[in-house]
């Protein structure tokens, strides 16, 4: 590993920390919005699907257009936050993991959809009438019942968002040691003729992918 | 009907769903109340509005006194607090939760000391405490029978449904789980609702059964009047009732009946509970049950009229060996076209008649039929 220099050690790193929080992110929104859509009909339903499935089909950089839209210093939420703070989260590293996270919801939560649809009505009436809530039955009955799904939706959010390269570009830039997550790290080193650097970054990533799908499979009957 | 003070579960239902609309109501005192009826009739509507998990358009649900739901008051209580316990077709028992928690699950308000308590007693009393640490997955049919029923009586429901209980298992399970089944029920004495499309099932399960079809009560009664007395065709139909006839009244008194059928001239006991009188030349709906039909002995003197009444004579056209039985078809011997296809009348014989009558050789039969056992099937 002598070939290892501190900025592609740093890139490494970054990535994994941005992917890492981008997935918990994912648990924390993506799980309820997949378990809303599986189980809920509400106004807005169609809206919020489409919202939320929107960036695997968008250019990643039209996702990254449409954060600095909403989060930019001039935003529509940005705005009002660096007015009253004077912080924007634009090129730093919380835009990254912003940018990460949107870009691997549609994933996480495609995949926990299902695997919420999968689990029998019935097992979730039969708790409503021993009473507990609704809230309660999806903790203790759903939620453990579709555990297989929401693991291998996470493992690949994971894969996601350690991948993710347009909207980072676009939100959090390219700032070596800041925001330089390895695969702009890949691009880089492309551009500026380092090979061997590159290769080594491409091959770490193509081995971490090889194991995320090889365990995402193993987990759930059919992930995506 | 005249002891109840109140029936404890009174259910009035409307709810308009795409393409079925359930309109019923009924009544159930103690014991076991059998919805029964053909599938798609509305019978788990029915048990899902009861429990809390649908909600009807209209109507009212009291159970012992309580309304569970009443549209016109706006009172909906929600199946948490229905205190009504669900027993599922298939019985969707939890897979990733012991028996013993999977009985325990309704009994999470309780005390830690209290809840184990209950649920011992509840796998005792079923015989099923070997089975505390094992999963749903490696039951049988019958133990995940009774972890249902335990799962669902644990935290003393006032009100027990039942969903088609038995359609998970198999033929020869089924008829010894249903009288465990009966005896599990009738031990607990919780007022229960099944629902079932079996008639047999019903008839072993109900005190009272309440026939559904197409979304409407056809009939309601007590178990023996049902089957004695259907109140209609549409009853004797979907009770799946054979040698379900029509024939031409020619008079018609409180006690009897008389009618032309087949150009023969019958006598019927009419109705006792609730006397008929059709007008002469009207049409007539009956049935006769296959095994009340007597075949007349050749070897036997002349006929006495106190047992040989509604004498007929056929010939056999098809039999049917159901092993301990032979379903007979007979066409009698009267110019026309036969009653039920190629044939007039079912009958049913023990395997010993058939043998000892040597029927296999002899088609050619006098017949006789009670009075008493021509059920008559007023129109409405």
């Amino acid at each position: 590993m002598a070939a290892m220099s501190p900025e592609l050690v740093s890139a490494l790193s970054l990535s994994v920390q941005v992917a890492l929080a981008a997935t918990i992110l994912n648990a924390l929104f993506g799980i309820p919005i997949a378990y809303v859509l599986a189980r809920r009909r509400f106004w807005g339903h169609g809206l919020l699907d489409l919202l939320v499935t929107l960036p695997l089909v968008l250019p990643p950089t039209v996702t990254g257009y449409y954060l600095i839209v909403l989060l930019g210093r001039r935003g529509l939420l940005g705005k009002p936050i660096y007015e009253a703070t004077g912080w924007s989260i634009v090129f730093t590293w919380y835009a990254a993991v912003v940018a990460a996270t949107v870009m691997a919801l549609p994933l996480l939560v495609r995949t926990a959809r299902a695997a919420i649809e999968s689990v029998d009505r019935d097992l979730e009436r039969a708790a409503w009438t021993l009473g507990h809530s609704e809230w309660r039955t999806a903790l203790e009955v759903t939620l453990p019942l579709a555990r297989n799904g929401l693991v291998a939706g996470l493992v690949l959010a994971f894969a996601r968002a350690l991948g993710e390269f347009g909207a980072t570009l676009m939100l959090a830039g390219n700032i070596p040691g800041k925001t330089t997550t390895a695969p702009l790290a890949i691009y880089t080193a492309v551009q500026t003729g380092e090979r061997g650097e590159a290769l080594l970054l491409v091959g770490l990533l193509t081995a971490l992918s090889c194991v995320v799908l090889v365990a995402a499979g193993r987990l759930g009957p059919r992930a995506v | 009907m005249t002891t109840l003070p109140l029936p404890r579960l009174q259910v009035r239902l409307h709810k308009r769903l795409p393409k079925f609309e359930l309109d019923v109501e009924w009544h159930a005192g103690d014991g076991v109340a059998v919805l029964f009826g053909p599938s798609g009739a509305g019978k788990t509507v029915t048990l899902q509005c009861l429990a809390g998990l649908m909600l009807p358009d209209a109507g009212r649900v009291v159970v012992d006194g309580r309304v569970l739901f009443d549209a016109e008051a706006s009172v909906s209580v929600p199946p948490q607090q229905r205190r009504v316990g669900y027993v599922f077709q298939g019985y969707a028992l939890f897979p990733h939760l012991t028996v013993a928690r999977n009985v325990g699950f309704g009994l999470r308000d309780r005390p830690r000391a209290e809840r184990q308590r209950r649920t011992e007693e509840v796998l005792s009393r079923l015989g099923i405490e070997d089975l505390a640490d094992r999963y749903p997955g490696g039951l049988s049919g019958g133990q995940r029978q009774r972890v249902a029923l335990g799962r669902a009586l644990a935290p003393d429901p006032a009100l027990l449904l039942l969903d088609e209980p038995l359609s998970a298992l198999d033929l020869p399970l089924r008829r010894a789980l249903r009288d465990e089944l009966r005896a599990i029920l009738a031990a607990w004495g919780t007022a229960a609702v099944v629902v079932t499309h079996d008639f047999t099932e019903a008839y072993r399960l109900g005190d009272r059964i309440v026939v559904y079809e197409d979304g409407r009560v056809i009939q309601e009664a007590p178990r023996a009047e049902l089957l004695w007395q259907p109140a209609s065709r549409a009853v004797a139909r979907v009770m799946g009732l054979t040698n379900v006839l029509q024939g031409t009244v020619l008079k018609a008194s409180p006690d009897r009946i008389q009618f032309r059928w087949r150009g023969q001239t019958l006598e019927a006991v009419n109705s006792p509970s609730r006397s008929y009188l059709p007008a002469p030349d009207s049409s007539l709906g009956f049935f006769v049950r296959p095994e009340y039909v007597r075949l007349i002995r050749k070897d036997r003197g002349a006929d006495d009229p106190t047992h040989h009444m509604n004498v007929m004579t056929g010939r056999v056209v098809r039999e049917i060996d159901f092993g301990t039985t032979w379903t007979l078809q007979i066409r009698l011997d009267e110019p026309g076209e036969p009653a039920q296809g190629d044939f007039d009348l079912e009958v049913e014989v023990p395997r010993l008649v058939y043998e000892i009558l040597e029927i296999e050789r002899d088609r050619h039969w006098r017949f006789s039929i009670h009075r008493g056992s021509i059920h008559v099937l007023p129109s409405s």
